[in-house]
């Protein structure tokens, strides 16, 4: 089986996610699919997986047009997707997972159990005879590799011809890695093809026929795998804009001088271990690393630290015993977290007790009582100082758009704390804000560190870690890796760094028959 | 406070070219007011001053239930033992009292009663972590239990203080007691809810939870007290109703839930659609009392009055949902 997907453009308010992309996906590959974040990947297999119907262009399976207005429409032509989250229920069995749905029933709607069971390890053995899983036990209990197979199992207990990985690794262990790469590179020899989304440029370069780069929303390329190496794609998948290296290495020699605001010995969340960790006043720290790779849960753990151990913690050269968030911003650690709506703002309220969130008592005449009069001339003061754009300080939050609501979420740290924090983290400052007020985030985070504040910025935006930091850190696999000073750093470089790639020279590695076994 | 420049809406905001916003938030203020229009014009004894200060008085112990309530809904929980906890009162205070304990102490008890109970709901919901709808409901069944045992099932009533009397019947320049004390438990729960921090933080802890806590926000300690406040105002409105009624009845304060939840309901409409307010409930309470005085001078039926109030309340609870998510649980 062929499908071919014709000049699909997806136009989004604001945003064009695709551009005319034309590919052929087929049931005897592997189809690698890479990009930064933002490239269209997801859009593409959404598109294809039926559950985003494109703004233009054509599907066609093996020369006829269809339309996918629903993943059901998309199923039934033989494309399953399988999502990066995972869809199963933890609670059922492998076998109840595997057959969601379509139970084999009694008269009278009872499930038949025994059949069920029958059935479900028919069909694993029919499509992996060599693994191993037992399909009785509630499968938020097995191992992560063996759930992606039961996943798998059930996107192929159909007529599946074509399955769409998204990730599939990402949140495995890697010996669990191998034994799904080995599973997966088995499929087209038996007539359903993969398409493939990972950000593990190894793991592209081993498992795919072919590879597919898409950059902008457009496709860049689309090669044998055998014809190129990591250097090639992490190249390709950039956007070689030019303006990167303009950096001000001064600024960042200067900011290592400053003195030290945050220092972590032995920080341990869960499996993250961050052996030591040094923040200086005026830096600002980059934090980068794929999904699951643990930089996101090592910011956060840093304004909240549940279950955190750690044999040493000092902000602004003073001893501090981890505690929840009022502690430790007591210490003068803030957090502009990401999904602001979810995290940091109430969208029923006004800009105003928005931003008086955190400090409401600078506007307390005494006791606790607060005067509006001067709970609104601090508000103003902050909405002129980050440029809000509102029609006054008593609208509706839910009301703005993305870059005027992301402003409040940090003005709640400057509102009444006159320098009080001197740590700053940020989590994906900038998601889901236009371009305009982007720009003025990071002059604002700028203008925060000319100050004195130490700011760490997880994000998976590598544009925006390398507009911002003067140096970075890459995690990998709940550990920091080797830092990346504030000189002379690209995006290749993080890439590399994150993907676990060889950087630079080590592009050598020629073509190592990436052909699946 | 100065440049409210309204800027020219879409349609679709509009209503008969009023900002739909507006419509919404005072659309059950304009039915409050419609419906005494139609009981004045058509019911004889209903707008005479001596009846609107009954009807003062008979929402007085309601009004105090709800704004207690407020500050439950406000933090995102439910507190279904709060009739309970006012029957609890109701019978404890004139049960000391007919032991000759003297009224201070008897309030004081009273008080003591309603911050045990109060601590007792927020230390299940807080820190064992029941669902309040849950922990509340059973700690309503335990009050129950315990306002019958004192009583032995009976009224309690003779050799109450007349002072203690005088504070549930009496009148001041014709306006009665109980009235002032709705005045000033509404007064002193709008200034709280609206002006102090500790008002602040209940409405974000109810408002985001996480977002209240990732601002430094000790969300159980408010949620906790929030319950506590709810306790404390239910048993003020028990210790008045039991000196209304000029005896201690175990199952009085039975009708305080489903009422002093309506109140709540019907005053989300209103102020900030989706939100408790205390003005909010207070109008409520007044839209309960309007209807339930009004009906009871047409002769209506109390079974009548009580589907009435059924349908009311899910009006207004369907209004506030279609606006906005009504998360309770």
């Amino acid at each position: 089986m062929e499908i071919h997907l014709a000049d699909i453009t997806m136009q989004f308010p604001g945003t064009r996610a695709l551009d005319g992309v034309d590919v052929v996906f087929r049931s005897d590959e592997v189809h690698g699919l890479i990009g930064e974040n933002g490239a269209g990947k997801s859009t593409l297999v959404s598109i294809l997986g039926g559950s985003l119907q494109p703004s233009s262009g054509t599907i066609a399976v093996d020369g006829r047009t269809v339309r996918f207005g629903s993943p059901q429409d998309a199923l039934s032509q033989g494309i399953a997707h399988v999502s990066q989250e995972g869809s199963l229920v933890p609670g059922l069995t492998g076998a109840e997972n595997i057959l969601l749905g379509i139970e084999p029933r009694r008269i009278g709607g009872m499930i038949r159990a025994s059949t069920l069971k029958a059935q479900a390890a028919a069909l694993l053995a029919k499509w992996f005879p060599q693994v191993d899983i037992d399909l009785g036990c509630p499968v938020g209990e097995l191992p992560m590799a063996d759930r992606k197979v039961i996943e798998i199992v059930r996107a192929l207990r159909g007529s599946a011809r074509i399955v769409i990985l998204d990730e599939p690794t990402a949140t495995l262990p890697a010996r669990e890695k191998e034994q799904l790469w080995a599973i997966i590179r088995t499929l087209p020899d038996r007539g359903v093809g993969v398409v493939l989304i990972s950000h593990f440029l190894s793991e592209i370069k081993a498992l795919s026929h072919r590879i597919t780069v898409l950059r902008d929303g457009r496709r860049i390329c689309t090669e044998s795998a055998d014809a190129l190496d990591e250097q090639m794609l992490v190249d390709m998948m950039l956007r070689r804009s030019g303006s990167g290296p303009q950096r001000k290495f001064e600024e960042a020699a200067q900011a290592s001088r400053g003195e030290v605001v945050l220092d972590i010995r032995d920080w341990r969340v869960g499996r993250l271990h961050v052996p030591s960790f040094t923040l200086h006043a005026g830096e600002i720290v980059g934090l980068i690393g794929l999904t699951g790779a643990g930089h996101f849960g090592f910011a956060r753990s840093l304004h909240s630290p549940s279950g955190v151990r750690c044999a040493g913690l000092t902000v602004g050269g003073r001893p501090v015993k981890p505690g929840p968030p009022a502690h430790m911003q007591a210490a003068g650690i803030a957090l502009v977290p990401d999904h602001r709506m979810e995290y940091a703002l109430i969208g029923e309220w006004t800009l105003r007790e928005n931003l008086a969130m955190v400090h409401p008592g600078h506007a307390a005449i005494g006791a606790g009582i607060l005067s509006p009069g001067w709970e609104e001339a601090e508000s103003r003061r902050i909405m002129r100082l980050l440029n809000v754009k509102a029609h006054s300080s008593g609208q509706l939050l839910r009301t703005l758009s993305g870059g005027n609501k992301q402003k409040i979420s940090i003005g709640k740290w400057l509102y009444g704390a006159d320098g009080r924090y001197r740590v700053m983290i940020f989590i994906e400052p900038t998601e889901g804000v236009d371009i305009g007020a982007k720009a003025e985030i990071y002059a604002e985070m700028r203008r925060l560190a000319a100050n004195g504040v130490g700011i760490v910025i997880a994000s998976s935006d590598l544009l925006e870690i390398e507009a911002l930091a003067h140096r970075v850190i890459p995690f990998h696999h709940l550990r920091p890796g080797p830092e990346i000073p504030g000189t002379g750093f690209s995006e290749s470089a993080f890439i590399a760094a994150i993907s676990g790639a060889a950087p630079d020279t080590g592009a050598r590695r020629t073509a190592n028959s990436g052909t699946p076994a | 406070m100065t440049d409210t420049a309204t800027g020219s809406l879409p349609s679709h905001d509009r209503l008969f070219g009023l900002r739909k916003e507006h419509v919404q938030r005072y659309s059950t203020l304009v039915v409050l007011v419609a419906m005494f229009l139609v009981f004045s014009i058509s019911v004889d004894r209903f707008l005479t001053g001596q009846n609107l200060l009954n009807i003062a008085q008979q929402i007085s112990m309601l009004t105090i239930v709800g704004a207690g309530l407020t500050f439950g809904f406000a933090a995102r929980e439910m507190d279904l033992s709060v009739g309970y906890t006012v029957g609890l009162a109701g019978v404890l205070v004139p049960l000391l009292l007919v032991k000759g304990v003297p009224l201070p102490l008897a309030l004081l008890a009273g008080l003591g009663a309603g911050l045990a109970v109060g601590a007792a709901n927020a230390i299940l919901v807080t820190l064992v972590g029941i669902p309040s709808l849950i922990a509340t409901l059973a700690v309503g069944s335990i009050l129950y239990g315990i306002n019958f045992l004192m009583t032995g099932g009976r009224a309690i009533y003779g050799g109450l203080d007349d002072v203690y009397l005088w504070l549930g019947q009496g009148r001041i320049a014709g306006i009665p007691i109980l009235a002032f004390f709705m005045l000033a438990a509404v007064l002193v729960a709008w200034f709280v809810m609206e002006r102090t921090i500790f008002g602040r933080y209940i409405y974000a802890v109810g408002g985001n939870q996480k977002a209240a806590e990732l601002s430094g926000i000790r969300v159980r300690k408010y949620r906790a007290a929030a319950l506590v406040v709810c306790s404390l105002f239910a048993v003020m409105a028990g210790t008045l109703l039991a000196a209304r009624l000029g005896s201690g009845q175990p199952n009085a304060g039975e009708r305080y839930l489903l009422d002093g939840l309506a109140t709540v309901f019907i005053g989300m409409t209103m102020f900030r659609p989706g939100t408790a307010t205390v003005l909010g409930t207070f109008f409520g309470a007044l839209f309960i009392g309007v209807i339930n005085n009004g009906l009871n001078l047409m002769g209506m039926d109390t079974y009548i009055q009580a589907i009435v109030k059924g349908v009311i309340i899910l009006a207004a609870v369907a209004v506030v949902s279609r606006s906005t998510k009504l998360n309770l649980l």
